[in-house]
């Protein structure tokens, strides 16, 4: 889908684009970063280097670039109110740039380029997941309350498919006006914005901006943080506001319009995933929700809220490694949940649902424990149960 | 005249597999076509190959000269076109393979041949040689028909036929050279064996993949016996590589490595959507997990839902029995 | 060092379920990606590095329709130098030495030293085109090429045989090769670099610019009918292996050698 291809011109240094002078080296950003735990990441020492223009083929060479993950913890810190994260993403978009960049992630540029998600699949089949529902796709002369936005990996990832399956059938109970674009959504783009790749990301937000624009609808909905983070941040010229469903989710509480039928008897710890949480400011939502159940004991990580420990999914994490050996955040996570006694750590962001599941087999907690994405607990209470094997069953 | 000429492949003294199993498919198709099979075996002191394909009922027809001393694309396209000249048989055959590559399409455009690749039948109808090949990753198969002429050419796909046990005794007959020279435009070097202890499962032919489910690492030999005996290269999950059982250029998924193997053999692994991304190119996909729910599952072509524990073992003694 | 590097745009259906179109001689590619084929896209990187190195030139050839010229452009992205794109519904595609008929027309009146292709297409996977093709023009050629060493007047290649084995051969040049996967790493042709290659000139053809008389390259001329596509009966997709663990190990073991898989 290439409608247009706008290009902001870069005649800016690197020191004018991310205001490397007005850095202090305080040092508050790499103290609240959450990888230097396992890593060599120093993001105080590069926005120092990054000043002098000759080093900077250099820096993008050096590995620890990748290990960010975009928590944007150095940008909340910063008492400057730089985002020192930024400078990072600046050293990958000039190994981007060079065409040298890791298989993994070309493939994940290229594949968002060519079908519009990064995960190699053909656009054609973006809503499969929508297999036996019935579900109203949006026209753009029909005016329209709530209009969603799924997001890749929710669309076509059978573990995380269930959020948007589940979502239809609340909507439906709930009398919710709604509709779901069809296969012309694509990509966001906040990975892509992450791995450096910023002129396809400049695409994809004409691109979008132009399509979701087409629509009459009152606001979007996105179901994965990411979208809903990415929009409000880099999406100037998007007609409509954009809001995370757990916000949709606490006012249609609110309105006495969601009721959940069935109990919940089980201790669950909420993971405030970054791109909601820190990023944006929503971190009561959620709780309400979960709160609203009866029977949940909702417990508290010491690190909750703005404090949130990063789960490592983003920051183009899902197709770079590492070369840490140390544990995962992810597995520290889990090990905190389960130091908690918890039944289940519930988020509210794909990628945090697919890292947390990765740490609970690496710590082997399967039959203690479980990972689960909101609308995953929702779905067992309003017997609204997905007979698709990539369902994961809530045992009571 | 309806002789099938088919050319026996060999290499490093060692016939090759392809040159049998062209003999399940030519001796009806010469039947059909009225005539018989003869092969051509190209070669330097190849007396024994050739005896060893007589047994099996057809003629030999040997070129046994030093210019054959290697593989060379080029003069056996020499040779096969006087022979075609000379014999006119009504098809060729040679295998699709690696040497029938370089080959059969420069002969099919010399000699303006009717010419159908990597066959996995083969028919006449009424006298029409109709092909069966596939296409799209195989989902498709495709009756490709060789429009009237006096020779045809296809090449025929390894492992579609069975080899035939040997049979009755053929003829050998030995043939000159229709080279006489040497050729200057291309000359083979020298063969370099595949490098061992550096692995690029990228590359790999047949994979043990291993995941969670193997629980810990001593319990790795479980995986590389089985990985011994069927000559696989070990790969894993993410998991697995992040427990240290492997090491993370063996990890196969969006954020490690996206291999096509022939076969995949994997065990203990639940089939999570990024690591299913890194296999989608393998041909054959195995699946062992105890976890009937398991996603991989339905990647699988054939899948045991049990604990690999208690049937990797045996798998590997019943794969060392019958490969012998 | 004046190359030319033919590619394909090819529909990825390792992953899709492929059904046949209402005619039942092509199939239904509406749900489908496509994309440069696997082997071509290594062909385009090794000829990129041959020109970085050698100080070359290259054009890149392909037949397809205006939706390939993505593909193009990203080719061209990496450092190709210019493009052909040949549309004509008139070619018998479906005949690889047609195929090369045509891709011969484009080339053969110009100066060349090397043409790439890949070594299969992941489509009809003949790996035919670019052996016809040396033929046609004339010249050597060395197909499933791993690695490529230019030297005076001769390339020596190394050609990957089964079960890993390598074999050297020096050909002489101007020669055709047909290029294996993995054979480098392909580079990644970020959006700043397509936008730059629309300002290279790709040059759209069909068989009268080229002079090539349709007589030559059409069903007609072919010298293969292609009857008739069918979906070949398989099995539901896991064939689950049932029995006691060693049943079911003993069971296993039989298909994979009778299949001829390990």
């Amino acid at each position: 889908m290439m409608r247009g291809m706008k290009m902001t011109t870069e005649n800016q240094t690197f020191a004018e684009k991310f205001d490397l002078l007005g850095c202090i080296q305080c040092g508050r950003c790499t103290g609240g970063c959450p990888v230097t735990v396992r890593t060599n990441l120093n993001v105080r020492r590069f926005v120092y280097d990054a000043y002098d223009e000759g080093l900077l083929e250099e820096l993008a060479r050096v590995t620890d670039i990748w290990d960010c993950t975009a928590c944007h913890t150095c940008a909340v810190r910063c008492p400057k109110g730089l985002k020192p994260l930024e400078v990072l993403i600046g050293l990958r978009s000039l190994v981007v740039e060079s065409g040298k960049t890791q298989p993994t992630v070309r493939d994940a540029l290229e594949s968002t380029f060519m079908e519009g998600n990064p995960w190699d699949k053909p656009r054609a089949t973006r809503n499969d997941w929508m297999e036996g529902l019935d579900v109203r796709i949006a026209e753009p002369d029909q005016k329209v309350e709530n209009l969603f936005f799924v997001c890749c990996t929710i669309a076509y990832d059978p573990r995380v498919q269930v959020t948007a399956r589940n979502m239809i059938r609340l909507l439906k109970k709930a009398g919710v006006d709604y509709a779901f674009l069809g296969t012309d959504e694509t990509c966001c783009g906040s990975e892509v914005f992450t791995l450096g790749e910023d002129g396809l990301f400049e695409m994809l937000i004409e691109d979008n901006t132009e399509l979701l624009n087409e629509y009459r609808a009152d606001r979007i909905v996105a179901l994965s943080p990411h979208c809903f983070t990415t929009f409000n941040t880099h999406y100037p010229d998007l007609n409509k506001p954009v809001i995370h469903y757990t916000q949709l989710l606490a006012e249609l509480l609110e309105q006495g319009k969601l009721v959940f039928e069935k109990g919940l008897h089980k201790k669950i710890v909420y993971h405030d995933p970054c791109y909601l949480g820190k990023q944006s400011g929503v971190f009561e939502e959620p709780r309400r929700v979960l709160q609203a159940i009866e029977g949940v004991e909702l417990v508290e990580f010491n690190r909750n809220r703005e404090r949130s420990l990063c789960c490592e999914g983003g920051g183009g994490k899902m197709w770079v490694e590492s070369e840490s050996k140390i544990e995962r955040l992810a597995e520290t996570r889990i090990k905190d949940a389960h130091a908690l006694g918890a039944d289940i750590v519930a988020a509210a962001c794909p990628f945090c649902v697919l890292t947390l599941d990765d740490a609970l087999k690496a710590e082997g907690f399967e039959e203690e424990m479980q990972v689960a994405e909101i609308m995953e607990i929702l779905g067992e209470l309003e017997e609204m149960q997905d007979n698709s094997s990539s369902a994961q069953e809530v045992e009571d | 005249m309806g002789n099938v000429l088919v050319l026996a492949e060999h290499r490093q003294g060692e016939l090759r597999d392809i040159s049998i199993e062209m003999l399940a498919l030519a001796p009806s198709v010469a039947e059909a076509l009225g005539g018989e099979v003869m092969v051509l075996l190209l070669g330097s002191e190849v007396g024994p190959m050739a005896e060893k394909i007589a047994g099996h009922g057809v003629k030999v027809l040997v070129v046994d000269d030093p210019l054959f001393a290697d593989y060379n694309s080029d003069k056996y396209q020499k040779v096969l076109s006087a022979l075609i000249d000379d014999y006119k048989p009504k098809l060729v055959m040679m295998g699709q393979t690696a040497q029938g590559v370089d080959l059969a399409p420069a002969l099919a455009v010399e000699k303006g041949l009717p010419f159908v690749p990597d066959i996995i039948g083969l028919e006449v109808e009424e006298g029409v040689i109709k092909a069966t090949r596939q296409l799209y990753s195989g989902k498709v198969n495709a009756q490709v028909a060789l429009k009237e002429t006096d020779t045809g050419l296809v090449t025929v796909r390894e492992a579609a036929f069975e080899a035939p046990d040997p049979s009755t005794t053929g003829a050998v007959e030995k043939i000159d050279s229709p080279l006489k020279e040497d050729l200057d435009y291309r000359k083979f070097v020298e063969y370099i064996e595949a490098e061992i202890g550096d692995v690029d499962i990228t590359q790999s032919e047949i994979l043990v993949g291993i995941g969670r489910g193997l629980k810990e690492d001593k319990n790795l030999p479980v995986a590389e016996a089985l990985a011994e005996v069927i000559k696989a290269d070990l790969c894993g999950s993410r998991a697995a590589c992040d427990a240290g059982w492997l090491p993370d250029d063996r990890q196969v998924g969006t954020s490690g490595k996206t291999v096509q193997p022939k076969l995949y053999i994997c065990m203990g692994i639940s089939g999570a959507f990024q690591h299913v991304a890194g296999i989608k190119g393998a041909k054959t996909i195995v699946a062992i997990n105890k976890d009937p729910n398991a996603p991989i599952f339905a990647e699988a072509d054939y899948a045991i839902i049990d604990d690999l524990h208690k049937v990797v073992p045996q798998l590997t003694e019943k794969l060392k029995e019958l490969k012998g | 060092m004046k190359i030319f590097t033919c590619i394909k745009y090819v529909p990825d259906t390792s992953e899709a379920e492929v059904k046949l179109d209402s005619e039942g001689t092509g199939v239904d590619s509406s749900r489908f990606s496509f994309d440069i084929n696997d082997a071509d896209n290594y062909a385009v990187e090794e000829s990129v590095l041959i020109k970085e190195k050698h100080d070359g030139d290259v054009t890149v050839v392909s037949i397809g329709p205006k939706s390939s010229d993505v593909m193009i452009r990203m080719a061209m992205a990496k450092g190709c130098d210019r493009a052909i794109r040949i549309e004509d519904e008139r070619i018998a595609t479906h005949d690889p030495l047609m195929v090369a008929k045509v891709l011969a027309g484009a080339i053969k009146d110009q100066e060349f030293d090397l043409v790439f292709t890949g070594c299969m297409a992941e489509d009809y996977g003949q790996a035919a085109t670019g052996v016809a093709l040396a033929e046609l023009l004339g010249v050597s050629h060395a197909a499933y090429v791993k690695k490529v060493e230019i030297e005076d007047g001769k390339v020596k290649v190394h050609r990957e045989l089964e079960g890993g084995l390598r074999e050297v051969v020096e050909i002489s040049l101007p020669a055709v090769l047909t290029i294996q996967t993995g054979i480098n790493e392909p580079r990644y042709a970020p959006i700043r670099g397509i936008r730059q290659a629309q300002k290279k000139e790709l040059k759209v053809m069909n068989l009268d610019d080229l002079g090539i008389p349709e007589g030559e390259v059409n069903a007609e001329a072919s010298r293969i009918v292609l009857e008739k596509l069918y979906i070949p009966v398989v099995e539901s997709k896991a064939e689950i292996i049932e029995g006691e663990p060693e049943e079911k190990a003993e069971k296993l073991a039989s298909i994979l050698v009778k299949g001829g898989l390990v």
